[in-house]
């Protein structure tokens, strides 16, 4: 009810804008990449070495996915580790968690990164723009920034006054999503505005088995429906500023929210008794386990031109609250009984709430050749938690640095860049105890302290070297870099038991700042008809921070568990992408692209082993026809995607191998002309074949669940306003 | 001009000749063994144990290097929340409250590092405590961090 109230309720707004700005006169060519990987762009900015993938939201519409990372993750080098069929987390070159960051108008978008089931809180219909920077980034955002930078941006502004916008219709078959977006922007004399709203509204998604089976346990799958894997997504953004030529200041305020459940069979890798009878009335009902998530943001940008001078000022508060919610069931020495004067819901497993405060200032200027850039930024982020179970402390953390860029020009043809950069950062983490006893060595009774009251201030010094060179048609980009990441607060503090991995994670307190070096190579050929790019690159990490399984358990602080320490090791890395693209004729293109990454730990307990959720080898041929049909119907095409993925049979405990697969996808679209309005038509069928198949970086690969079967998705997308 | 193209040229070849180069060594991808099916292996798949008395647990566990250590967990399933890993269902008792229910953690390591070993371990039962389902949890790991799981449902009696 509810539902479709919403979805026509939107549809009924758009209606109303439609009469008042029906004079849509769209132009749009197909152009012969999807992906840019276009050089000049970013000639003269701090990215100028390095290789950057643009993607602009026509193509994210084109390829849209259940989640913002699986919309990019055509791109070679980019890949998610998807959680069911709505939610993903950002790998950049087998590299995820902590290593990535994503950037949202300016201000790094500060989530909990570190949880295996926690997706990108960000609604991927409110996306303008996004860019994938690969290589050492930490020269530019300081921490974290070791595998590169997913940078997103919200719509641009219009040039003339006036409002535009459109309104985007969502449908998907495998787990009946329906949803709606209506985004728009707008501009009035020096004022500029915008905003956005999104819902979906999906139920549980399919995978072509129906049965999966969680160790020995076969789970029999209702028609093939992954049980209790429904949710709901609603999110709105609101944009106002001030622009001019030379200064320009505008608020950027958003709201992510959402709530799905997860796989109800089994909670990480534990299997779960499921009252079938209830849990399969319903498709699209949200049973335990869930989460809820909430993401406010606001964000304020500024530019400032000033004689030679450039200045950018971006400032963001930004709140994440992550709720977690089950059955109490008590595990190890916990009561059989949940007390009821805990203080806490019966069904609050885990609660992450967090505030962060940002701001980063750049101020670029020229002298002779020199283009200088200086930059400073600084972060404040309060950590709290609550719930039952305990994986981490509540910590705070402060953080600031500052760098320093000169980009050279040495001829027309040719410009080095060399950057410096100094990062502090301090981590306070709280003290935890249990609330409940367990038994201990001596037969005692105690509530043990799973957190210390730890103080760790972290420095880094980092930098970065690199050359871009125009050799006639061909482009070529070398970058050497460090980059650092300081240890996340589980890393060095925890003491938990995680009763659904059956692992007692013990921290390291000693651990200092992961290094990582990273060199970088883009070489780009292109003409009118084709263009090649091939971006090889090399990887090594003085001490690489992961949790290591170990061969004992711990009766009494790990209440029995597997011992899970974070360590430290040497690893090697290597590897490259290929992206090319063929105009065969007037209609045809044919995309060629490729991806493959090795790891290597060169010591520490897993010597010899890869790293955690390696990313297999895979080749993408993608057929593009777009032919002139009639004029009512603009910018037609019709496409295929052939994706092979190689096996992975590098693993790592707690790992299994994972079989090669191959994938078809479809597409189709077309500008449908109606009166003076243009109605954009997107059609796919993902995983034509029903293929079933096992991702190696997917959260649910560990207890063998299938990804997600057939997908039928159809989009339109009604624009409205001037243009 | 030339040189520097020459130069990043190179390091491309070379690139490629790292990512080529094959290399031999040995790590161990297998998980360890917890065998069921054997004749004196106790408690098995919906196993019935009477309380007041003890019973002998007993597992034959194996890998192909070599054993780390093992775990044992026993806990109540009146909520038939947990599940147990195994392919035969047991019969469930309607959802009731704990009152004193029965539980035990225990962990041992392996001496001796062996391919083979057979887990003994004697667990008293005492008689005050709740008669029901039970979930009866095994793990074992092997030295290279390896693990395996089985969960076993079964009946504490009166």
């Amino acid at each position: 009810m509810n539902r479709s109230f919403l979805f026509f309720s939107l549809f009924f707004i758009h209606g109303s804008f439609l009469t008042l700005y029906a004079q849509e006169k769209l132009k749009k060519k197909i152009d012969l990449q999807e992906v840019m990987v276009d050089g000049k762009r970013y000639k003269n900015a701090m990215e100028g070495p390095l290789s950057v993938n643009y993607i602009h939201i026509d193509s994210l519409q084109k390829f849209q996915g259940g989640s913002l990372m699986q919309t990019l993750s055509r791109i070679p080098g980019v890949g998610s580790i998807g959680i069911g069929a709505s939610q993903s987390k950002p790998q950049i070159r087998g590299l995820g968690f902590n290593r990535v960051i994503t950037v949202e108008n300016g201000v790094k978008h500060e989530g909990q990164q570190w949880g295996l089931d926690h997706g990108l809180e960000i609604d991927q219909y409110s996306v303008g723009s996004a860019e994938i920077i690969k290589g050492a980034t930490s020269f530019m955002y300081g921490s974290d920034a070791i595998g590169g930078v997913i940078r997103l941006s919200s719509l641009k502004e219009t040039q003339e006054d006036g409002l535009k916008g459109s309104l985007n219709l969502i449908a998907k078959s495998n787990n009946s999503t329906l949803g709606s977006s209506v985004q728009f922007i707008g501009k009035e004399g020096k004022f500029v505005f915008g905003g956005g709203l999104t819902h979906l509204n999906y139920g549980d998604y399919r995978v072509p088995t129906d049965t999966v089976y969680v160790y020995n346990y076969a789970v029999g799958l209702k028609d093939n429906y992954v049980r209790n894997t429904a949710g709901r997504e609603t999110d709105f953004q609101l944009k106002g500023g001030y622009v001019t030529e030379k200064f320009s200041s505008i608020f950027y305020l958003s709201s992510y929210d959402t709530k799905i459940g997860f796989f109800a069979n089994a909670h990480g890798l534990e299997p779960r008794g499921v009252n079938t009878a209830l849990y399969d009335k319903s498709n699209r009902d949200i049973l335990y386990p869930s989460q809820k998530v909430n993401h406010f943001k606001v964000i304020n940008r500024n530019y400032i031109e000033k004689d030679d001078q450039k200045i950018w000022i971006d400032i963001g508060y930004q709140r994440n609250n992550r709720k977690e919610f089950n059955h109490y069931v008590a595990h190890g020495y916990m009561p059989a009984i949940f007390p009821d004067n805990m203080g806490i819901p019966e069904d609050l497993e885990r609660l992450y709430d967090k505030d962060i405060y940002s701001i980063n200032v750049k101020d670029q200027f020229t002298k002779g050749s020199h283009q200088i850039t200086l930059g400073g930024s600084g972060e404040i982020q309060h950590n709290n938690i609550g719930g039952w179970g305990f994986l981490i402390p509540e910590y705070r953390q402060r953080s600031a640095g500052a760098f320093v860029h000169d980009q050279y020009s040495i001829d027309k043809n040719t410009i080095l860049y060399a950057a410096l950069r100094y990062d502090y950062n301090h981590n306070q983490s709280k003290a935890y105890r249990d609330w409940f006893e367990s038994e201990t060595a001596d037969g005692a009774k105690e509530k043990i302290l799973r957190a210390d009251n730890i103080s760790r201030t972290f420095n880094s010094l980092v930098w970065g070297l690199g050359v871009a060179r125009q050799f006639g048609d061909i482009e070529t980009k070398f970058n050497v870099g460090k980059s650092f990441r300081n240890p996340a607060t589980q890393e060095f503090a925890s003491n938990g038991v995680n009763y659904h991995y059956y692992s007692y994670d013990i921290g390291n307190k000693n651990l200092s700042p992961e290094q990582s070096y990273q060199a970088d190579l883009s070489i780009g050929w292109r003409r009118e008809t084709a263009d090649i790019t091939l971006t090889p690159f090399y990887n090594y990490f003085s001490n690489y921070i992961y949790l290591n399984p170990t061969s004992r358990f711990d009766q009494f602080h790990g209440a029995g568990n597997q011992i899970f320490e974070y360590s430290e090791s040497k690893v090697r890395r290597f590897g490259g992408e290929i992206n090319a693209n063929f105009r065969l004729t007037k209609n045809w293109k044919l995309a060629l692209l490729g991806e493959y990454v090795k790891s290597k730990q060169l010591s520490g307990a897993k010597k010899g082993y890869t790293l955690p959720f390696s990313p297999a080898p895979s080749v993408l041929i993608g057929l593009d026809w777009s032919p002139k049909i009639s004029q009512y119907l603009n910018s037609t095409y019709f496409a295929i995607d052939c994706k092979w993925t190689a096996e992975q049979n590098n693993i790592v405990p707690p790992e299994d191998k994972s079989a090669s697969y191959t994938l078809f996808n479809f597409r189709a679209g077309t500008d449908l002309k109606l009166n003076s309005s243009v109605v954009q038509l997107r059609f796919q069928i993902q995983n034509l074949l029903d293929t079933k198949y096992m991702d190696h970086t997917s959260f649910y690969r560990l207890i063998a669940l299938p990804e997600q079967g057939r997908n039928i998705v159809l989009s339109a997308r009604v624009p409205f306003g001037k243009n | 001009m030339n040189r520097i193209s020459r130069s990043l040229l190179m390091l491309f070849f070379l690139t490629s000749v790292i990512a080529c180069k094959k290399e031999n060594e040995r790590i161990d991808e297998e998980k360890p063994k917890i065998d069921l099916t054997a004749e004196s292996a106790f408690p098995k798949q919906c196993s019935q144990i009477k309380r007041g008395e003890s019973f002998n647990f007993q597992m034959h566990l194996s890998d192909n290097v070599a054993l780390g250590s093992y775990s044992i967990d026993v806990h109540n399933n009146f909520d038939h929340h947990s599940h147990s890993t195994e392919v035969e269902e047991c019969t469930l008792d309607p959802i009731k409250r704990p009152v004193k229910p029965f539980s035990i953690v225990k962990t041992m390591d392996i001496p001796g590092q062996p391919k083979d070993y057979v887990a003994q371990l004697k667990i008293d039962v005492p008689l005050d405590i709740d008669p029901g389902n039970y979930h009866f949890m095994v793990q074992v790991t092997d030295q290279s961090g390896w693990s395996t799981q089985r969960g076993i449902s079964i009946r504490i009696t009166e």
